[in-house]
């Protein structure tokens, strides 16, 4: 709530004058009963048409301010909840822009598009009711109930009687009601999930005949959500009509106590029973309103999670920027994933020179990725510190830092838009030979060539009309296109088949010449062209140093080259 | 009920309480009304799915023409109190009259209410099981065709809406229809002219809603096209937040959002302004109305023409509710539309082919020994591109079968067809003497253990997960499995062991570790045919040499396909199968293969020639 109200502020002014419009819109509603009650009580029983036709233009005239003030209205609070909408999305996108990885991990990737997409919206919906409703209901309830007290006093204590028994109601049906909605919305969540696995492995399913186990979990879901629904539908159905019979019997009770009314005043009376139907309307878009609000709370708080979100890294107060030339030093490196028990990196060492290669290998879930990381700051070491140039990484202005280093993460990662805009991601002045030439080196070249329209070919999202092996050349040219000091690998070439991999790697090493590459690979042939060579095994360093040195001395390498060469048919 | 605010009752219905509960969408603004191909024919359909499961729907129906009555009758009645109290007669009788109305219009709405609860949720469903029945069934052509958000939708939205809209829009329309003759008869009993004045302001409504419409439509349409761009960017770039870092691109992302972001808010106010135009302008056109008959009965009356001043109390009234009907009745006729445009859109997948039918005659699989004969097999996954052309192959059980080849080769489809995931287009696959497809699909896939590309894990226990498929599976067998698969060193790291929750479907192991429980699922099945594709590539080389070694055990005595990358992981194979645009282009052992110097020997020495040259 505190969210919205900060974000009405900024647009008070707008705001306000909605809510002048409001005000006068549900005045012209309020007064036209009151007109119609003097043309009965002035006019048809003084059977003076003169005055009949007077108040009819009256009331004319004030239908038509109303229309207007409705109209004017409506345009300053489509602006205002739009612009609000707008507003709470840049925010949000700007501050997930500034996070860091660690704080996506937590707050889930899903899980914030939903919050940007879906909650924003709920609030947009939200603030443009209220500003149509919240505001008119009260007014239009309370000047009814006065206007009603001030024709016929006598009225007072029934009008008292009704609106504390309509409380009563729409408090009864919150209080019973919104646990029941919030089950309903877990159950649908679920429903979703079950689908979505479902969907998402439709293979393994068909191939392990379990679709009798899918269909039961569906089918339990299904049959929750239904209940929950049912549930949360029969309070409504309790109390909604409940509410309509308290304010009806209101209209049975007025008459009642009129019955002795003076005949000269049956206008008023008349004018009485339309006010209470408005009191009915009023009362229902009240608990409207109370309906939606809660959903709105729910939703900014979600969004008030992402806008409070501190980026776990911190930027050092006075940057370094110097130039980057590519020595890396990792100096007593420890690393923990946030809630994660164990260390993923232990107590790592060792020193690479400017310009030369590291392989980095290692079983599954040995820390490598984990290692590379930490060079670009994706995540920052929990202990000891990695130096670039001698420099901590921390105290290295980020954006310099970045741009020294190129990556090529496992999974091949393009966005939608034309191959060359994808390949310009590395520098944005990149000349189209620049791009053709990163392009061939990462034998990526000739197929964008193949294709009907080239470098111009636009890529759908996430790059779906391109193979597996395609989007990892792609993405290698895009680190290539930043001829970046520092090169990191991520075992980028799983997906090619081997002859295209050796052409890449020697693409690589021929126009390397100069930058830092780190490159993690599965192929014991793959590393072994580097200078040097690092072991990982479960977080700790198992060896570093040139492959002979490592054949001799680490047990884990030697493993890793007998299952791949030892013992070949034309090994060594 | 006397509704004092004909008009403006749209407007809260505009704010449909939680979850679109009453089925109801937002009249006139931000939806666009797609319209049903066949109307008649789907309803027809629909009733015919529907049955047996609608019990009630009837007494539903019956109340929502009660339900009209109080609105009919509580003007007249209220006319004629306001008359006798004029006249000072008693009006205790009538009263009591207009009490009794009430409650009965109380419990009808009730009554009404609470049991389309039940009825409505009951149908949903039935309508969402019978669909996911039918998509279970579907090949897996069908998944590759269509995206997995678009069926989710229509298992959840479009069977809520169909169901939701449908019931409510039909007793919506009953309740409105009865409503709409009721007080035109009423009317026209109490005074035909000022009839003739209200159907006036009716008609004019409607034109103005029509023209109102007509213009929002397509405004509404082009937010709705705005809001899925800029949402298809959110969703690329949270997930590929990374490279976004990695390349320094905040900036730019952020100037490109911007632009999308303000244009949808254009496009939004744009949409907002002229719909609302709309209800200010009814308004008008309804307090006109009611100002003539105010103003016209009023003369009436004092020129004699009325004696009877509760008429005009009932007239007001009248007048009031008359006009909602109408608007609504429309805009409930566009959501019946566009709610029956979804229920077509559940029938396509209901009338999508189901994979064949099991043939009437099928052979027994009990004992099946693994004998598997390709004969001129074609296959293409659409008509007009063949990815097979013609692949002979026979596979003595107990072979243990390598196949190779460049990327979309063809490889995979091998296996697609072995296991009955698409069936061959030309040619055909035997299976101990039998054509695959004279056995029932069940038995089948019985025969097959496979570890497939894509590491699917399900959002259950590790063991559930080992287990997956198969009923009343000992604990040991499970350790077993994956002691076999190399899996149990990770697994009892893991917090709770092999009760730890995967509980974002597997997300929170490596690649390497998800891929050794799925490989662990297939040991669990102890299949006479063992199918790996390329079932270890994302596992390092050691632990890969572990798996191939157990491979080799469970393999032993079973007929066993493995795809592979990495050359070295299937020099033994019994037989190695090298293929090239659709044909088999090499075939025999590694020795052969390596004397035959063709393709085969070639990708060999590339993967480990830097090895050869200088250990």
């Amino acid at each position: 709530m505190k969210l919205i109200l900060k974000y009405l502020r900024r647009h008070i002014g707008i705001f306000l004058i909605s809510t002048m419009f409001l005000t006068m819109e549900a005045l012209a509603d309020l007064l036209q009963p009151t007109f119609m009650s003097y043309i009965v009580d002035e006019g048809v029983a003084n059977a003076d048409v003169h005055h009949i036709l007077f108040y009819g233009a009256i009331m004319l005239g004030i239908a038509a301010a109303g229309a207007i003030s409705a109209v004017m209205r409506n345009l300053f609070a489509s602006r205002t909840s739009q612009t609000i909408g707008r507003e709470m999305r840049r925010d949000m996108y700007h501050n997930v822009q500034r996070l860091s990885l660690e704080n996506i991990d937590r707050l889930q990737p899903a899980s914030i598009i939903t919050r940007i997409t879906n909650d924003v919206t709920q609030i947009q919906e939200f603030i443009n009711s209220m500003m149509r409703m919240m505001v008119k209901a009260p007014i239009t309830c309370v000047g009814a109930i006065v206007l009603i007290i001030i024709q016929t006093p006598k009225q007072a204590p029934t009008m008292a009687v009704v609106l504390v028994i309509v409380s009563i109601f729409i408090f009864c049906n919150m209080k019973i009601g919104y646990p029941k909605f919030g089950i309903m919305q877990k159950k649908l969540d679920r429903l979703n999930g079950v689908t979505r696995e479902f969907l998402s492995s439709v293979r393994v399913v068909k191939a392990f005949r379990a679709e009798d186990e899918e269909t039961e979990k569906f089918d339990a879901a299904s049959r929750n959500l239904a209940m929950a629904n049912k549930e949360a539908l029969r309070v409504m159905a309790v109390f909604t009509p409940l509410i309509n019979l308290t304010v009806n019997y209101g209209i049975v009770i007025l008459l009642w106590i009129s019955k002795n009314q003076d005949s000269g005043q049956i206008g008023r009376l008349m004018a009485s029973v339309n006010y209470m139907t408005q009191v009915l309307f009023a009362v229902t878009m009240i608990a409207n309103v109370i309906n939606t609000a809660v959903r709105a709370m729910a939703s900014s708080e979600r969004i008030q999670e992402v806008l409070d979100e501190v980026p776990a890294q911190t930027v050092p107060q006075t940057p370094l920027r110097t130039e980057i030339k590519g020595d890396i030093v990792f100096d007593h490196v420890s690393f923990t994933y946030a809630g994660a028990g164990q260390e993923s990196l232990k107590d790592v060492c060792f020193h690479i020179p400017a310009g030369k290669t590291l392989g980095i290998i290692g079983p599954t879930g040995s820390g490598k990725t984990t290692l590379i990381n930490l060079v670009p700051r994706f995540y920052d070491a929990s202990k000891g510190q990695i130096l670039i140039d001698g420099c901590d990484v921390t105290q290295i202005d980020e954006k310099l830092l970045r741009t020294a280093i190129a990556v090529v993460p496992q999974k091949a990662l393009l966005f939608s838009g034309k191959v060359s805009d994808n390949l310009r991601w590395g520098r944005p002045d990149a000349s189209d030979e620049e791009i053709a030439e990163a392009a061939g080196i990462a034998c990526a070249d000739s197929f964008i060539r193949k294709t009907e329209k080239g470098y111009d070919t636009w890529l759908g999202q996430g790059g779906v009309n391109l193979s597996g092996g395609q989007k990892q050349r792609i993405s290698l040219a895009r680190a290539l296109v930043r001829k970046p000091r520092i090169l990191i690998l991520d075992d980028c070439t799983s997906a090619l088949d081997a002859q295209t991999e050796s052409a890449v790697l020697d693409g690589l090493q021929h126009m390397g010449g100069n930058a830092t590459v780190l490159l993690i690979s599965q192929r014991i042939s793959t590393v072994m062209r580097a200078d040097y060579i690092l072991c990982l095994d479960n977080g700790i360093v198992q060896g570093f140093g040139s492959h002979k040195d490592l054949m001799a001395g680490c047990r884990i390498y030697q493993e890793i080259y007998d299952s791949q060469i030892g013992g070949g048919a034309n090994g060594r | 009920m006397i509704h004092r605010l004909g008009v403006e009752q749209m407007a809260d219905k505009n704010m449909t309480p939680p979850a679109n509960l009453s089925g109801i969408t937002r009249p006139g603004r931000g939806i666009v009304v797609v319209k049903p191909k066949d109307f008649k024919g789907t309803l027809h359909r629909l009733w015919r799915l529907t049955k047996g499961h609608r019990r009630g729907l009837g007494w539903i129906l019956l109340l929502s023409a009660f339900a009209s009555g109080a609105s009919i009758l509580s003007p007249y009645i209220t006319g004629n109190v306001v008359t006798a109290v004029k006249e000072g007669d008693a009006i205790t009788l009538i009263l009591l009259m207009l009490a009794a109305l009430y409650v009965s219009e109380w419990l009808i709405k009730f009554l009404q209410q609470f049991l389309m609860a039940a009825i409505g949720q009951r149908i949903i469903h039935h309508i969402r099981r019978t669909l996911f029945d039918k998509i279970k069934t579907l090949p897996l052509a069908f998944f590759d065709r269509h995206q997995h958000g678009e069926l989710m939708s229509r298992l959840t939205n479009d069977v809520d809406n169909i169901s939701t809209t449908i019931s409510n829009s039909l007793t919506l329309l009953l309740t409105y229809g009865f409503t709409i003759i009721g007080i035109l008869v009423m009317m026209l009993c109490l005074s035909p002219l000022l009839t003739l004045v209200s159907l006036v302001g009716v008609v004019c409504i409607l034109v103005l809603t029509k023209v109102v419409t007509k213009h929002t439509k397509k405004l509404f349409a082009e937010q709705q096209k705005n809001l899925g761009i800029l949402n298809g960017q959110i969703e690329e770039d949270i997930s590929g937040l990374s490279i976004i870092k990695a390349f320094c691109r905040e900036e730019e992302m952020e100037r490109e959002f911007e632009e999308k972001n303000d244009k949808l808010c254009r496009v939004s106010i744009h949409a907002l302004i002229w719909s609302g135009y709309l209800m200010p302008l009814m308004n008008v056109i309804n307090n006109l109305c009611y100002v003539a008959i105010a103003v016209f009965s009023g003369v009436l009356f004092v020129n004699g023409n009325i004696s009877d001043i509760g008429l005009i109390t009932s007239f007001l009234l009248y007048v009031r509710q008359f006009t909602r009907p109408f608007v609504e009745v429309a805009n409930i006729y566009n959501n019946f539309q566009t709610a029956v445009a979804g229920a077509e859109r559940v029938f396509e997948i209901l009338d999508e082919e189901s994979e064949p039918a099991d043939k009437e005659k099928t052979f027994s699989l009990e004992n099946p020994h693994g004998d598997i004969v390709m004969d001129h097999v074609q296959f293409g996954y659409t008509p007009d591109k063949l990815v097979l052309k013609d692949i002979s192959l026979t596979i003595p059980a107990g072979t243990k079968v390598a196949i190779v080849g460049p990327t979309g080769s063809g490889k995979t489809t091998i296996i697609n067809l072995l296991t009955r995931f698409y069936d061959v287009s030309g040619g055909s696959i035997t299976l101990d003497g039998h054509d695959l497809r004279d056995y029932r699909m069940q038995d089948l896939r019985e025969v097959f253990g496979v570890v497939l590309q894509d590491t699917a894990l399900f959002n259950s226990t590790v063991k559930e997960n080992i287990a997956y498929g198969r009923e009343g599976v000992t604990m040991e067998k499970i350790i077993d499995a994956a002691r076999i698969a190399g899996a149990d060193g990770f697994i009892e790291r893991l917090p709770k062991g092999y009760d730890t929750e995967l509980s974002q479907g597997g997300a929170e192991l490596s690649q390497g570790e998800r891929q050794l429980l799925t490989i662990a699922r297939a040991v669990l099945t102890n299949a006479p045919i063992m199918i790996l594709d390329e079932a270890t590539s994302s596992v390092d080389t050691v632990t890969e040499q572990k798996i191939r070694r157990a491979m080799l055990k469970i393999c032993e005595g079973r007929t066993s396909f493995i795809i592979a990358h990495r050359l070295s992981t299937i020099r033994d194979s019994d037989i190695i199968i090298l293929i090239e645009n659709g044909v088999i282009a090499e075939k025999g052992t590694h020795e052969e293969l390596m004397a035959l110097n063709g393709k085969y020997a070639l990708m060999y020495r590339t993967q480990s020639s830097q090895t050869v040259e200088r250990a």
